[in-house]
């Protein structure tokens, strides 16, 4: 940066390159170089420079400079404000950044450069730094609306002190500077007034209350006052109000501007706005009247102090004025051009007032160059006749200017609109053929009368004012009074220069023809003295009627007739202007396009349009002789078509177009009336016209017209190079001064023209705006016409639908009726049907009840069947009971009769018994009696033993019962018995099985085990068949015994073998020795004797029963016998049961018996092998012993096994014992019956 | 029953979500408490229900006659079958049938041989009976008791031959059908293969799966058979068949197939017992001693 800084800081001075590249390089590097540098250096470089070489390009960057820079710009303004001598490019610095409108403008008012700003304007003297500072000012007032607040009365201060320095002119300045100031101190007054009204009323008040203030404000101020209306806010706000921040928040910069230019009433100021632009129009006459009336004296005053105020504005112009009146020799040319400088300034004039109408300002037209040129103005060309005359034809025209209260209209219009209600009085005579002659010479005496009066009274005037004008200003001159007021139209023309190129060009052109022209009239004037006397004021008139006449239509076809007349007068006077304008008809040409400026601004006169063209373009030759086609040329209407009327068109709806043509027209024929009257009257007394106070700007503006006026002349009349030489002349001062003051005059209009520039761009701002709001509203409108469109459809819409919904209500009415008529029908059926069901329903009950009743009959007649039913069953009963009686009593009759009969015969029987009783005698009776007694003992005895045998029965009967239930009980219990018995049978069956399956099982085993000996055995006998006898001879015979036995042993064994398959086990086993014993073991074993004692009894019995096995049964009776003891005892112990057991069991074994009766035969069969076995006890022991001898290794074993065992043991030491177990099994059987037996007969 | 107050209340829903046999212990046990007990009640429980373990010997003894169905008995009668035990193998050491080293599977062969009256002589030898070792292998592995063990071996396989052998014969056929309607196609590919005829029927119908299905599902088979059925075999066949029938299916050699069905895997095999058993109760409707 620090490096860079330097370089740019360097490249400055090429900013004045005159390679655009270079400086669009030079600038793009400072600008960037601005924004990204924050520091100030670069600012204060520049802003240096600019003090220093005033260059453009610098300005251009600080007036665009960004936000961050713009405290040090504005901070460096201020220092720079603080110097004296660079105070005033500081301030136009100041001026070009405010007008650029920085976004940062409103920053301003804190900063102290807005300070030393009013400080410098309170209490610099230098004019060309206070025009430009209130300038300044001016333009940031709107911007910093809110600053007020804590400065207002700095801007007031400043205000009265601007203000005085007119008056008082303590720097004593030149008087040019002080038209300036006046200038710019009218606009501040304007925007304080329009912003702060009460505050700056009330300021006025008291400042201007002071005595010493007094002249001022009489000089000033009022007339200053005079060009504003009462400010609103004066009625409605307060002085708090108005510095509310809060009020200015709603409003942009323009609105602020615009509202100011509201409340003035000078048209160069005054906006044109929102209805207040046909008001001066229609108000400033009248006012203008009311002033007139009111203020007729106080207007010479005003006039008086209008020519010191502007005295010092002509002073200028008067300045150079002198000279030409001491240089009376005039050329011709220089007479012509000096002539023509007003025409033309005039038709400028016109045009500008034309565009100043519009509110238009031409931006191409500078008044720098225009100023640049107005060098010393040079009238003194001119001759003064020709002076005079002109200045006599101009003068009404500026004093209707100035006096009409300067307002564009007012002043010229009048004055040029007198003839135009005549006009249009006369138009029908005028539209006439050939009637333009006679038209026109009435006017003409009448015009040229008119306006030669008060031109000579201005003229009169003109010189008395001028020559107060001398008194108040140091120098004065006849001539160069016109002159100068001429110079004064100019300025305002200039100033307010509409500069259309189109226009201008017209212009050019026109001023050419119209040199011509007057290059001709010049001549016939010369000849004709008097009459351009008439002439000129009339054709200025003409001319500034024509000007007028952009705002008004009479005079704009006054202004025609104005043309047709002056051409016949040009005919007249000069005959070779017909031919001009017919030849070449540039003249007319340029009256046309003159007018035809004239008429665009007027297109609602078209209907003429073209005639006018018809006439005038075409044939332009006929003009002259023809005066019919003049009647027609007057009618203004534009020949050419209206560009900007045409673009309002298009931009507005017609009918805005057409209410503003309307309204001005209205407003300007309502003008032009008044004009009218007020021209007339001012005619009357014309002095008064000339009163009327001029506005400052006006002032200026004529400044700036006669300055460029003579710089006209000054060019036409002398040579280039003797300009400098005639500063001398002029002003007789010293050149430089001149030059100074011409500068600072220079810088003084530019700042001017600045500040009206940029209240142009605010105003542009506005239109912008306002045709938004144009378009906006039209869009609207067409909206709304849509919409009442719609409207209207929907209206029909609605009417139809209207009409339906009636027809539908109507039907709906209808079938309403028709339903209620058939719901009142229905209602009624219902009502009948009800009460018919209410009938039914008390029918209903009655039947019911009656219904009841004879249910309650029945009842009782039920009631009363059963009482009678009970009747017949009980007389039934009592009949039978009677019948039974009667049979009683029947047979007791019967019996009845039977004894009688009995009676009878024992009564016979007695009589017979007593005839013999008598006739025995009495021992019979004795006999008898005797015997009647025993009779009688007998019987009782026999009752007795009745009885006794009665009771016994009885007892009998009940033992009998007592019985029957025991025995059913028995039979119960024998019932239970049985199934119990059953039960126990089944046990002990599936024990049996139990025990059965191991029986045989254990048979198996022995079976196995006898196979297993018979092998063993065999064994034995192979291996030993020699060694038999040695070894025992019993053994031995025992062996031989056996031997041939063994054969059918081992039959037997074999058959045993076989025996399972065999079904009847129980027949063979008697057959075969070994296997006879097990039949009876199970039984042994099942039984559950005692085991002593049946071994015992075994042992006991085997004997006999060896002995005669056959005869075991007598026998065994007698251990029965002795048995019983046993037996006995077991029922006992077991009861009823046990007996039932035994019973089972006899069962049992009865038919046990019955299959083990063969047995014993079987055994008495086998009795002789038994026998054989038996009779041999001693060796069979032995032999048993051996065998005995020969189980011992198993009997170990076995013992422990359980009760068998020792039985086993017995069985095989008693193979032969084994047998009698078969006849035991009887007796123990015979033992259960005798116990049965011995049982039944116990019970 | 109902109102029985010592009965479960839940009773009714443990059917439902499938606990079957909770109620039936009970049930079981009130007719264990009867004193002659009712054979054909008890026959129908096993039939319909499977018994509970803690009282399937019990069951079974009384079911095939080993105890009397008077409970007062049953002591003597015990003592009875416990003395012929003992007497039978103690005639056998005697007869050296058999010694301490003899194998209890044999030892019981033996027996039974003996009390059938087939025992062999020393000298002869006999092939051993295969298919009452297998049952009396099964058996060891239910009973503890050897005599127990023994008396149930014995028991069964008379009641068995007594009471299907002439029925077993037909057992295959009517596999055969059963297969037609449950899985026509394995039936069909079994004959195209020509397995069904190789198909181990003695395995299934003469051992009664003893050594095919281990034990724990093999008992719930026997309370079956035990309780009158022997219907049961087929659908247990059926239902071996019908579990593996994909891998039966891939195999195309009867050998294999036989030799697969042999030696089924002994996972599932509770489900498989279980499925038969649904499958012979729907098909055999309610199994009243239906054969």
């Amino acid at each position: 940066m620090a490096r860079e800084q330097p370089n740019v800081g360097d490249l400055l001075p090429l900013l004045e390159t005159s390679d655009l590249q270079q400086l669009e390089e030079i600038r793009s590097l400072i600008n960037d170089q601005l924004s990204t540098e924050r520091g100030s250096m670069l600012l204060n470089a520049l802003v240096d420079y600019f003090l220093e070489t005033n260059s453009a390009q610098a300005l251009h960057i600080l007036s665009s400079v960004r936000e961050p820079h713009d405290k040090h710009l504005l901070d460096k303004m201020n220092d720079c404000m603080a110097k004296p001598a660079c105070r005033l490019p500081t301030l136009m610095l100041l001026g070009h950044v405010v007008r650029k409108q920085p976004s940062w403008i409103h920053k301003m008012a804190r900063y102290p450069l807005l300070l030393s700003l009013l400080k410098c304007l309170k209490t610099d003297t230098d004019v060309v730094v206070l025009v430009t500072g209130v300038l300044v000012l001016i333009t940031l007032l709107p911007m910093i609306p809110q600053a007020g607040k804590q400065h207002l009365w700095e801007y007031f201060d400043i205000f009265g002190r601007l203000a005085s320095w007119n008056l008082k002119n303590p720097g004593h300045v030149s008087e040019v500077y002080l038209i300036h100031l006046h200038a710019s101190v009218y606009s501040l007054f304007h925007r304080l007034y329009g912003m702060y009204p009460c505050n700056f009323v009330s300021y006025l008040r008291s400042h201007y209350s002071m005595k010493e203030n007094m002249e001022t404000f009489e000089e000033v101020v009022k007339p200053m006052l005079e060009h504003v209306r009462i400010h609103p806010e004066l009625v409605t706000g307060t002085k708090d109000h108005e510095l509310d921040p809060t009020r200015w928040k709603k409003y942009e910069i323009h609105d602020i501007v615009i509202e100011c230019a509201k409340v003035s009433l000078d048209p160069k100021e005054a906006s044109c706005e929102e209805g207040y632009a046909t008001m001066p129009e229609n108000f400033y006459p009248q006012a203008h009247l009311r002033a007139q009336d009111s203020t007729s004296s106080p207007y010479t005053d005003l006039h008086s102090s209008y020519g010191s105020s502007s005295s010092t504005p002509f002073s200028t112009p008067r300045q150079p004025l002198p000279p030409p009146l001491s240089l009376p020799p005039l050329s011709g040319t220089q007479s012509s051009s000096s002539y023509r400088s007003p025409q033309t300034s005039r038709r400028q004039n016109s045009n500008s007032e034309l565009n100043s109408s519009c509110g238009g300002k031409d931006p191409l037209w500078s008044p720098s160059s225009l100023c640049g040129m107005a060098t010393p103005p040079s009238s003194r060309g001119m001759s003064p006749n020709l002076e005079l005359s002109h200045s006599a034809s101009h003068l009404p025209s500026r004093f209707h200017c100035t006096s009409g209260g300067k307002g564009t209209p007012a002043s010229s219009t009048p004055a040029t609109s007198s003839p135009p209600p005549t006009l249009s009085d006369d138009f029908p005579v005028i539209s006439l053929p050939a009637n333009t002659v006679q038209s026109s010479p009435p006017r003409k005496d009448r015009r040229p009368g008119e306006t030669s009066k008060p031109g000579l009274v201005r003229q009169e005037h003109v010189r008395e004012m001028e020559k107060s004008g001398e008194g108040a200003a140091n120098r004065d001159a006849g001539s160069a009074a016109n002159v100068t007021m001429t110079l004064t139209e100019l300025s305002v023309f200039v100033t307010k220069q509409e500069l259309d190129l189109q226009l201008r060009t017209e212009k050019e052109r026109e001023e050419a023809a119209i040199t011509e022209e007057l290059m001709k009239l010049t001549e016939d004037k010369q000849e004709l003295p008097g009459l351009r006397g008439y002439d000129s004021p009339f054709f200025h008139t003409t001319e500034t009627l024509t000007g007028r006449q952009t705002q008004n239509p009479t005079s704009s076809t006054n202004a025609h007739p104005g043309g047709p007349i002056r051409e016949p007068r040009y005919a007249a006077s000069t005959p070779d202007r017909a031919e001009n304008a017919s030849g070449g008809g540039a003249g007319d040409r340029a009256a046309a396009s003159d007018r035809s400026a004239v008429d665009r601004s007027w297109s609602f006169q078209s209907g003429f349009t073209p005639i006018d063209h018809h006439l005038l373009r075409s044939p332009s030759a006929p003009d002259d002789d023809s005066s019919k086609f003049e009647m027609f040329s007057p009618s203004p209407c534009g020949k050419a078509p209206v560009p900007y009327e045409s673009l309002f068109a298009l931009a507005l709806p017609r009918a805005a177009s057409l209410f503003v043509g309307q309204k001005t027209s209205e407003a300007v024929h309502k003008a032009a009336m008044e004009r009218l009257l007020q021209r007339e009257e001012g005619l009357e007394d014309g002095e008064e016209e000339g009163v009327v106070s001029a506005s400052p700007l006006e002032v200026l503006d004529r400044l700036v017209q006669q300055g460029s006026d003579a710089h006209d002349k000054v060019l036409k009349r002398l040579p280039l190079p003797s300009k400098s030489a005639d500063w001398t002349h002029f002003g007789g001062s010293a050149p430089l001064d001149e030059l100074h003051t011409l500068r600072s005059q220079l810088l003084l209009l530019h700042n001017q023209l600045l500040y009206e520039r940029y209240k142009r761009e605010q105003h542009a701002v506005r239109n912008r705006r306002l045709l938004r709001r144009i378009i906006n509203a039209t869009a609207l409108e067409e909206q709304n016409n849509a919409m009442k469109d719609q409207l209207n459809l929907q209206s029909v819409d609605i009417v139809s639908l209207r009409d339906s919904l009636q027809v539908e209500q109507q039907r709906y009415r209808q079938l309403w009726d028709d339903r209620e008529t058939v719901v009142t029908r229905l209602h009624s059926q219902i009502r009948q049907l009800q009460q018919s069901r209410d009938d039914y329903y008390t029918k209903n009950q009655e039947l019911q009840s009656k219904l009841q009743e004879c249910q309650k009959r029945m009842d009782d007649l039920e009631a009363e069947l059963q009482t009678a039913n009970n009747k017949v069953g009980h007389t039934g009963h009592l009949l039978n009971q009677m019948t039974v009686k009667l049979s009683n009593s029947e047979s007791s009759q019967q019996q009845m009769s039977f004894l009688n009969k009995q009676l009878l015969l024992l009564g016979e029987a007695h009589k017979l018994s007593m005839q013999d009783a008598q006739q025995p005698g009495m021992s019979n009776t004795k006999e008898t009696e005797m015997l009647r007694m025993s009779h009688m003992k007998e019987v009782d005895s026999l009752r007795q033993s009745l009885l006794a045998q009665g009771q016994k029965l009885e007892a009998a009967q009940q033992r009998a019962a007592e019985l029957e239930t025991l025995l059913s009980k028995k039979e119960h219990l024998i019932a239970e018995q049985k199934k119990f018995l059953e039960d126990v049978k089944c046990q002990a069956k599936a024990e049996l099985q139990a025990s059965d399956c191991r029986f045989q099982a254990q048979r198996r085993i022995t079976q196995l085990l006898q196979t297993e000996l018979l092998q063993l055995y065999s064994q034995v006998e192979m291996e030993a068949p020699a060694a038999a006898g040695s070894s025992s001879p019993p053994g031995g015979r025992a062996e031989t015994r056996t031997h041939p036995d063994c054969s059918g042993v081992a039959a037997g064994g074999l058959h045993a073998v076989k025996q399972p398959n065999s079904p009847s086990p129980r027949d063979s086993p008697r057959g075969t020795n070994g296997s006879t014993l097990s039949p009876g073991q199970p039984k042994a074993s099942g039984s559950s004797l005692p085991l002593g004692s049946s071994m015992n009894g075994a042992q006991d019995l085997t004997p006999p029963l060896l002995m005669e096995p056959s005869a075991p049964c007598p026998h065994a009776a007698l251990p029965a016998a002795d048995a019983p003891l046993t037996v006995g005892s077991y029922p006992s112990a077991k009861s009823f049961l046990g007996m039932k057991a035994r019973e089972l069991f006899r069962n049992k074994s009865e038919s046990q018996c019955d299959d083990e009766q063969p047995p014993p035969r079987l055994a008495g069969l086998a009795h002789g092998l038994k026998t054989e076995l038996c009779v041999e006890p001693g060796p069979a022991g032995p032999a048993a012993a051996t065998v005995h001898a020969k189980e011992p290794p198993p009997e170990p074993r076995l013992r422990p096994l359980g009760q068998g065992s020792p039985h086993r043991k017995a069985g095989p030491g008693q193979v032969g014992v084994r047998g009698p177990s078969g006849p035991r099994c009887p007796r123990q059987q015979l033992k259960i019956m005798d116990y049965n037996e011995t049982h039944h007969e116990h019970s | 029953m109902a109102d029985d107050p010592q009965r479960n209340f839940r009773s009714a829903y443990y059917e439902k979500v499938g606990f079957r046999g909770v109620e039936e212990k009970k049930s079981l046990e009130i007719l264990l408490k009867d004193n002659p007990l009712d054979l054909e009640k008890l026959s129908t429980f096993s039939q319909r229900f499977p018994l509970p373990s803690m009282y399937r010997i019990h069951v079974w003894k009384v079911l095939l006659g080993i105890l009397p169905p008077h409970s007062d008995s049953h002591s003597l009668v015990g003592g009875y079958r416990k003395e012929q035990y003992q007497d039978i193998v103690e005639a056998l050491e005697v007869m050296r049938y058999i010694n301490s080293s003899t194998p209890s599977t044999h030892i019981y062969l033996r027996m039974f041989q003996l009390e059938s009256q087939v025992l062999p002589r020393c000298s002869e030898t006999l092939p051993p009976n295969e298919d009452f070792l297998a049952i009396s292998r099964a058996m060891e592995e239910i009973v503890d008791d050897s005599i127990d063990c023994y008396w149930l071996i014995k028991c069964f396989i008379n009641q068995f031959h007594i009471k299907f052998g002439d029925s077993l014969p037909h057992l295959p056929k009517s596999l055969e059908h059963y297969l037609s309607q449950e899985e026509p196609r394995l039936l069909n590919h079994l004959r195209s293969i020509g397995a069904l005829p190789q198909l181990p029927y003695s395995l299934w119908f003469k051992r009664c799966f003893a050594g095919c299905l281990p034990e724990s599902s093999l008992q719930r088979v026997w309370d079956k058979v035990i309780s009158g059925s022997c219907k049961i075999l087929v659908f247990v066949a059926l239902e071996i068949l019908l579990s593996y029938k994909i891998i039966l299916t891939g195999n195309t050699r009867p050998e294999g197939v036989v030799k697969f069905l042999c030696n089924i895997p002994q996972e599932n095999t509770d489900a498989i017992v279980t499925k038969a058993i649904d499958l012979w109760q729907k098909y055999c409707g309610n199994p009243n001693h239906a054969v």
